[in-house]
């Protein structure tokens, strides 16, 4: 405490004598010494005020705003470049799970924060169960970020491709997959076995989408087909819903306004949907969600490994930096959230 | 980290000295070492109450955006309204998290250092894309204008939903 510190006139590195060559950045260790045998006391000044830890997290952070700034910047450009881009219905999302997902990170950046003050306050009991608080959330959030990507795979939209079901126009390529698929030999047994099947054992839903099929598969193979006619059975596989609804009560009824089409309706026949702009909204969809779920699986291996050690006073610092990570990536979906869900 | 335990005081101790070697101590302070029970000290800011504070402003600004999505939105059918709306409240949620939860807001001047030039390159990026990507289907080929999508399309896709083509056999 009473040491004598005295400043250097210039240099601004120095070594302690009694602790030669000390890699540490501490401000201070000749503290213990009461003055020491010999020479001033000369104190060490670290290039910025924090520790080194802090400073890569930091550095990393701000390499990371780049990152995701370009991806988002990618997704804005493309967005309002595109002369068509579908509503988030077009796409099934939905928003009231996209904002239980965001209420779910927010509550993780809390939890996380209130794990750093408790290990601070030496509360290691209270703050490891923060952390496992936090875990939990992460978990969940990505459960439910599953959940939504298993909805939109069930539809037929995916990043990339021969599995992707979407066209972007009811044109004569749209008209030639459809018939591909209605062609294929499973599908034929398929369909066969559903014109056999009596009305008595069906919905009365499922009888009358089949007599929609079978009119979609005469269109298809029709030779007097009209370029009309491709955009009505595109229309009866798989509707574009209404605008943005729920103004009326029927809305509710049809399920947020989300009309059944063939593939709902028979989930096996997997035929392909238009979706004008959809295989865009696909690709920067799953990129900006697929990065930032990277970013919160990596999260989560870090809160479990912390989940191993005591997290006293000396893990604030671990704690804190882990907690700048988390932040960042609350702060990312902050943006994705109404850039996919509500624009 | 751990081995700095015994002098962790040590900030009390040189109280007077504000330069060091020349270079005036950002502060007055180098407590903020990763240890962490002089961390105690120097944060007074850490009450819970203050971070729930920032919880519940969240949850509400986050319920605001969600507004514009139901049929109470007065300007449902102007949508640049709602986006105006929305980035404005995403931003001071960003705000809120970088403040508080990131603990910026009680940092040193450092964090002009590392943030500001970081901020200004995510939007340079940005901008950088415009020409680019942004105006792509301002010039393409003819082959390209007849595989894209067009709103011509979705207006196509609207008359087959409304059209009584298929519709006639049906029960309903």
């Amino acid at each position: 405490m009473n040491a004598p510190a005295i400043s250097l006139p210039q240099g601004s590195r120095s070594l302690g004598p009694t602790h030669g060559g000390n890699g540490h950045d501490g401000n201070d260790h000749t503290n213990g010494h009461g003055g020491g045998h010999h020479g001033p006391v000369l104190q060490y000044q670290p290039g910025l005020p924090l520790t080194r830890g802090k400073l890569f997290m930091w550095l990393f952070l701000s390499t990371e705003i780049m990152f995701f700034a370009a991806l988002l910047g990618m997704y804005v450009v493309l967005r309002f470049g595109a002369p068509v881009w579908p509503k988030p219905h077009h796409v099934h999302l939905s928003e009231p799970i996209g904002a239980f997902n965001t209420f779910v990170l927010i509550c993780s950046s809390v939890t996380i924060v209130l794990a750093f003050e408790s290990a601070k306050a030496n509360k290691t009991k209270s703050a490891k169960s923060w952390m496992l608080a936090t875990l939990l959330l992460g978990s969940l959030f990505l459960g439910v970020k599953g959940y939504e990507y298993a909805a939109k795979f069930e539809h037929g939209i995916y990043p990339w491709s021969p599995r992707s079901r979407v066209f972007e126009k009811p044109d004569l390529y749209y008209g030639s997959a459809v018939r591909a698929r209605l062609g294929e030999p499973a599908m034929i047994d398929r369909l066969k076995e559903l014109d056999d099947t009596p009305e008595s054992k069906l919905s009365v839903e499922q009888v009358s989408a089949r007599r929609r099929l079978l009119k979609v598969r005469q269109m298809v193979v029709d030779p007097n087909q009209q370029a009309f006619d491709l955009a009505v059975v595109a229309d009866q596989v798989m509707p574009l819903p209404t605008d943005r609804p729920l103004t009326k009560h029927e809305g509710q009824e049809a399920g947020g306004g989300h009309v059944s089409g063939l593939n709902d309706i028979f989930p096996w026949l997997k035929l392909p949907a238009v979706i004008p702009g959809g295989t865009m909204w696909a690709s920067t969809y799953f990129f900006l969600t697929g990065f930032h779920a990277i970013h919160v699986m990596v999260g989560l291996i870090v809160f479990s490994i912390m989940l191993l050690y005591k997290l006293g006073p000396k893990r604030a610092g671990m704690i804190e930096n882990a907690g700048l990570y988390w932040h960042f990536v609350d702060l990312v979906w902050i943006f994705l959230f109404p850039l996919l869900y509500l624009f | 980290m751990s081995d700095h335990e015994p002098i962790a005081q040590a900030p009390q101790g040189h109280g007077p000295i504000t330069r060091v070697g020349g270079i005036p101590l950002p502060d007055g302070n180098l407590s903020d070492h990763g240890s962490d029970a002089s961390h105690a000290d120097d944060h007074s800011h850490g009450g819970i109450g203050k971070y729930l504070l920032v919880f519940v402003a969240l949850c509400g600004l986050t319920t605001l955006s969600f507004f514009t999505y139901s049929p109470y939105w007065p300007w449902r059918d102007q949508p640049h309204v709602g986006w105006a709306f929305m980035m404005t409240v995403s931003c001071t949620k960003a705000l809120l998290v970088i403040l508080f939860f990131m603990h910026v807001f009680w940092e040193a001047n450092w964090k002009y250092v590392l943030t500001i030039p970081a901020g200004m390159m995510a939007i340079f990026l940005t901008l950088m894309l415009v020409p680019d990507i942004g105006m792509r289907n301002r010039m393409v080929s003819q082959e390209r204008v007849l595989q894209m999508a067009r709103p011509s399309d979705v207006w196509l896709m609207e008359k087959a939903g409304e059209s009584q083509l298929l519709a006639e056999p049906a029960a309903h």
